[in-house]
């Protein structure tokens, strides 16, 4: 703050009683800022934990891949499909464990988005307050359950069901793993869309009603459509959650490292990188080529969430500005 | 024609959407409900005369007097049962009484020395005697061993002859009579025809009375908890009961259809034989074996369990779970709190906030298992050793990954929770010489303490119920409760998989199953509950009411 | 209140009339009876308890006041009325330094407290504040209860003995005129309060810290009449002890209720002067038309 070097900050005699003085004493004063700088340099070591945490996690991580990658090169994991990590010698193909991830998040996905984003719609505009106060403690009561209680289900309860009701050979396969998966997803799609369609605005729908429109037409139409990033961000997410759960797929799917043959066919048996990592670090010795072999897949993982993560971010950011202009 | 149209889309719209929300509803219920009405089968059951003789053994719960009245009726309703199947396998395998024969003769032979020793018998009388001896132990082999029921007779009768002989039935080789009496009730012509087919099915029966009833009196006690009681739910024993009285087959139906799986009274196959009486008393007497009675086990969440989980509680799960969360969140909740009333209070928009914006949002989008991974890496493999704790699992290595874990959930929430607290209580702190530290903890805090307790106890929730960062860093399926935090710990999410895929006798007590998975399932949902009603309360104490 | 009322009738009507010369306006906004009370010897003579000279207010680049140079005299009410975004409000927040909490901002000129420049690094913002005091347009009191808020400027100063925070809390409200409503009331939450009570215990919230000078910005701008009313029979009674400086969109209050007026406008000081003065004979051309109603 500049001020003005001025005669008048002479202190004069006032004709009222100040009787506390204004002036800080320079001992004061270097205890003031000793203790705010101080204060705010420890404050700041402890915000930092969050940063520090971050690159702790990238640095080990990678520690633990490096010397996969260094004797069999990223090659090796992702050009051949048979996984026998403790055959002799030992084979570390893991496009089956790619594509079981991809099978089940893709799977969840086409399940979770239109019933997710249908159940956005219906909260947000179609039903009344009430209601969307009572509904909305239970979707949050889905997202609350663990998802080791979720593989329970889907191995204990599902899957025998699936066998018998639908004659499959087995009930632990990519269709049961995708179904549990979008309904641990839908959650996270319906709270975030919502946020995306609520701030879509009033304005915007009164102008699509007062030319006439129906109210599906100016969701679709309208709404959605501005909305849109948000939805993104909301879809991308829902796949996060889906390509990041262990416990259910490690339970759910099977576990056999294999692509679907034909591929279409999801009543099979697949394995996903998680389920993988899961099932094989308990039984392998630290410092082997499988354990850096896992590790590998694990920084796979890292790197494919977090470039989804900062996908996310773009495109909620971009929400966000298109909403603050709009505004 | 069109207008028709776009209202029908509109109609259609509506009702999708709506069977959108009812699907999610149904789900919830179709998820929970199973699950939670079958782990309430742990708690609340009938439980049998098997059950409360378990809880006394091992708890000393329950009445002395009462009980031992109960296991004496229920002794009595066993004994024809008993009787029957003693009797039946001698019949079937005779190669016990066959032994018994040869020793009864050893020490008939021993016992004729004896008395030649001391005078009492003559040599020649007592060779003689020996003699004897040994044909009826042959003859009653003989009997034993064939399967013709007429010779069998023939046999028997030719010991019994002897019965009469003061000689022999005084002495040690009267035991002789007593086995043949009992063997001739006991065959049959139809019996002896078929003693290799009874043999299987007999075995069968005597497993099923077994794990029924428990081991027989007077046989050897076995050294697992799981056998050494009959079944001590009534429900369970209905189904074996099932078992018991029919017999599932594989029929061919067809020359190229598979076999298909059918049922037939057991009684069937049995029939002609004294052991047919058996399946109409069990069908009818079981209550009166296991006097079934509604119990409450809620020390179920205090137990521990028998290998396998057999019988017992989830006690140290629980508390395994409860240490690592509480753990977790001790360290958490400061630095979270304190990390998010920094980014709110002391930083602007500049590049360092946006960096440590992004960490967190990464940070919350990490897989679960590669929070593990990181907790293996650097907690358990790279700290503990250099502070002195050796590299296996522990209950702070879990405790700290879930704290990594949690972190970013808990500076989101405390930080819209801060954010959330209108400028004008500030600006009246600061107004009136507070500075700025002593109006957050004084001020901003505790109007923010309702959304930041509702983020630590949803954290707290999350922490609890998850598996994968545990994995390699704190738990185990089988071990002690832990005393210190430096030990591995069994906890309810990761008992929950090994019970649900891991162990095979788990699939025979599913309400064991089940019961853990509910016990992490209303842990969850209490906390839940908790932080949505404390969140409610607060917010009203906070507006004036 | 009847004059007061019949003021207010006579101004509507005079607003309606068109362009005349001040003559109309003479007798018809005669100030209210008590500011006849403080003599203009009294206020010429004692020295200035706030004093700026050509101080100046900048947020970032945009000017928030320009070149004040105006003295605020003791045991008087102060009130500075002027069209919205004028500046009012910012040169009364710098004035117990409230405007530190925006960020990029700075000073130019002097602003003297007591004859300390407040905008001096070496400045006791905690002393400061506790002796010139605030009372903010929404009435803000703390979540706590009506106790707890009186008693946490105290608490700041280091009074701990239970009858002393007792006693103060007793004499604050019987001059803030709140004590015979919540005597038996105070462990209620102060949020349960109506909203003139409210302001009512921010006043003695403020008059806790037994500062010099209260600083009122648009306190009854919330509030309804009868509220407002109250509000104002406080201020006049509490002019005998405390100086009073008050921010006001509203004219008619400025002649009810102040000693002397000044009058903002884009920035600037315009005017400032006895109320009397100013409101019946405005030497300048803008403070006239604002106070006729031509804008703002």
């Amino acid at each position: 703050m500049t001020k003005n070097p001025d005669k008048k900050s002479e202190p004069q005699v006032a004709a009222v009683g100040f009787n506390r003085p204004l002036l800080l004493s320079p001992a004061q004063d270097l205890q003031g800022y000793l203790a705010a700088v101080l204060g705010k340099m420890f404050l700041l070591g402890i915000t930092c934990v969050s940063l520090m945490v971050v690159v702790l996690i990238f640095v080990f991580i990678s520690k633990e891949a490096w010397p996969f990658f260094a004797t069999h090169g990223i090659g090796k994991l992702l050009g051949s499909t048979s996984w026998y990590p403790t055959a002799e010698p030992a084979e570390f193909g893991g496009v089956s464990l790619l594509a079981g991830s991809l099978y089940v998040t893709a799977g969840a996905l086409l399940i979770a988005v239109p019933i997710g984003l249908l159940a956005a719609l219906f909260l947000s505009d179609i039903v009344s307050f009430r209601i969307r106060q009572f509904v909305k403690p239970i979707i949050e009561l889905l997202a609350a359950i663990p998802s080791v209680a979720y593989g329970f289900f889907a191995v204990l309860i599902m899957a025998p069901w699936m066998q018998e009701k639908l004659h499959l050979p087995t009930g632990t396969n990519a269709l049961n793993a995708s179904i549990i998966l979008a309904i641990m997803a839908i959650p996270t799609i319906i709270s975030i869309a919502e946020d995306a369609l609520s701030a879509a605005g009033r304005n915007l729908r009164e102008g699509s009603y007062a030319l006439g429109a129906t109210r599906a037409e100016t969701l679709v139409k309208v709404v959605v459509p501005a909305a849109h990033s948000g939805i993104i961000a909301a879809i991308i997410l829902g796949m996060m959650r889906a390509v990041g759960e262990t416990m259910v797929v490690w339970m759910a799917s099977g576990n056999a490292a294999r692509i679907p043959a034909p591929w279409w066919n999801i009543t099979q048996s697949i394995r996903t990188m998680t389920a993988t990592i899961a099932g094989e670090m308990g039984e392998t010795a630290k410092g082997s080529d499988h354990y850096h072999c896992l590790f590998a897949v694990g920084f796979l993982l890292l790197v494919f969430t977090f470039a989804l993560n900062l996908a996310s971010e773009h495109f909620l950011s971009r929400a966000r500005r298109l909403r603050g202009g709009s505004k | 024609m069109k207008m028709q149209l776009r209202h029908l889309g509109d109609k259609t719209f509506t009702f999708a959407s709506g069977m959108s929300v009812l699907l999610m509803v149904a789900a919830l219920v179709l998820i929970l409900g199973p699950m939670l009405s079958r782990g309430a089968g742990a708690l609340v059951f009938d439980g049998t005369v098997e059950y409360r003789k378990m809880q006394y053994d091992m708890h000393g719960r329950g009445q002395r007097k009462p009980l031992e009245t109960q296991l004496k009726n229920a002794a009595k309703a066993r004994a024809e049962v008993y009787r029957l199947m003693d009797n039946f396998a001698v019949m079937v395998d005779t190669s016990k009484v066959q032994k018994q024969a040869k020793s009864i003769f050893r020490q008939f032979k021993i016992q004729l020395s004896n008395q030649v020793k001391n005078g009492t018998l003559a040599p020649e009388q007592a060779a003689s005697l020996k003699f004897a001896g040994k044909e009826l132990r042959n003859k009653l082999r003989r009997a034993y061993k064939t399967s013709n029921a007429q010779e069998a007779h023939e046999k028997l009768d030719y010991v019994l002859n002897y019965a009469d002989n003061r000689q022999f039935a005084d002495s040690v080789a009267g035991q002789f009579f007593t086995l043949a009496r009992q063997y001739k009730n006991v065959v049959s012509a139809a019996g002896l025809k078929h003693r290799e087919t009874y043999a299987k099915s007999f075995r069968e029966v005597q497993e099923i009375i077994k794990e029924l009833l428990g081991p027989q009196p007077g046989e050897p006690i076995p050294d697992l908890a799981q056998f050494q009681y009959g079944s001590t739910r009534w429900g369970r024993a209905k189904i074996l009961r099932d078992r018991l009285l029919w017999a599932e087959t594989w029929v061919a139906q067809g020359p190229d259809q598979p076999l298909k799986k059918t049922r037939t009274p057991r009684e069937d196959q049995f029939a002609g034989t004294e052991l047919a009486k058996l399946f109409p008393i069990m069908e009818q007497n079981l209550e009166k074996m296991l006097l079934p009675q509604r119990t409450f086990y809620w020390q179920y969440f205090i137990d521990d369990s028998t290998p396998g989980h057999f019988f017992g509680g989830v006690g140290p799960e629980i508390i395994g779970t409860v240490l690592l969360t509480l753990l977790a969140m001790a360290i958490a909740v400061p630095l979270g709190v304190t990390a998010a009333g920094y980014l709110v209070e002391c930083t602007g928009d500049g590049t360092f906030i946006r960096i440590i914006r992004t960490c967190i949002n990464t940070l919350a989008g990490v897989p679960s298992i590669v929070f593990g991974l990181f907790g293996l890496a650097f907690f358990v493999l790279y700290l503990q050793p250099k502070l002195g704790v050796g590299s296996g699992s522990t209950i702070l290595a879990g405790a700290l990954t879930l704290t990594v874990l949690v972190l970013p959930v808990l500076i989101r929430a405390s930080e819209e929770a801060i954010r959330a607290v209108p400028l004008t209580y500030k600006e009246a702190s600061l107004g009136l010489g507070a500075g700025k530290f002593r109006t957050f903890v004084k001020v901003t805090l505790p109007a923010a303490t309702p959304g930041i307790l509702t983020g630590i106890i949803l954290s707290m929730s999350r922490a609890a119920g998850e598996t994968a960062p545990i994995l390699f860093t704190a738990t185990v399926a089988l071990g002690p409760v832990p005393k210190s935090i430096f030990q591995p710990t069994r906890t309810l999410s990761y008992g929950s998989y090994d019970i649900a895929v891991g162990d095979r006798i788990a699939a025979m007590v599913p309400h064991q199953q089940y019961g853990m998975v509910m016990t992490l399932i209303a842990l969850v949902l209490v906390l839940n509950l908790t932080a949505i009603i404390i969140r409610r309360k607060l917010e009203s104490k906070l507006r004036g009411h | 209140m009847s004059e007061q009322m019949t003021n207010i009738e006579q101004t509507t009507v005079v607003e309606t009339e068109p362009d005349t010369c001040c003559e109309p306006l003479k007798p018809t906004l005669a100030p209210a009876p008590q500011c006849a009370k403080v003599s203009p010897e009294i206020s010429e003579t004692s020295q200035p308890v706030i004093t700026s000279d050509k101080f100046c207010f900048y947020y970032g680049k945009a000017v928030g006041v320009k070149d004040i140079s105006m003295d605020i005299y003791p045991k008087a009410v102060t009130a500075i009325i002027g069209p919205s975004g004028c500046g009012k409000s910012t040169f009364l927040r710098s004035i117990n330094r409230m405007n530190d909490l925006i960020p990029h901002t700075h000073t130019g000129g002097v602003l003297a407290v007591n004859g300390q420049d407040i905008y001096d690094k070496r400045v006791n913002l905690v002393n400061l504040r506790q002796q010139v005091g605030m009372v903010f347009q929404r009435p803000n009191p703390f979540p706590k209860t009506i106790y707890d808020n009186i008693v946490y400027g105290p608490r700041l100063q280091g009074v701990r003995s239970r009858s002393k925070l007792d006693a103060i809390v007793e004499q604050c409200l019987r001059d803030s005129a709140l004590w015979d409503e919540v005597k038996d009331e105070l462990k209620k939450s102060a949020l349960a309060l109506s909203g003139g009570q409210q302001q009512r215990l921010c006043i003695a919230r403020a008059l806790a810290t037994k500062p010099e000078v209260l600083l009122m910005d648009e306190p009854c701008s919330a509030l309804d009449p009868v509220a407002t009313s109250r509000i104002e029979e406080l201020i006049h009674k509490l002019k005998v002890d405390y100086t009073i400086v008050i921010v006001t969109h509203n004219m008619q209050q400025a002649a009810r209720v102040s000693d002397r007026t000044s009058f903002f406008c884009l920035g600037e000081l315009i005017e400032y002067g006895l109320t009397k003065d100013v409101f019946t004979n405005p030497t300048n051309r803008q403070t006239e038309d604002y106070i006729t109603g031509r804008f703002g």
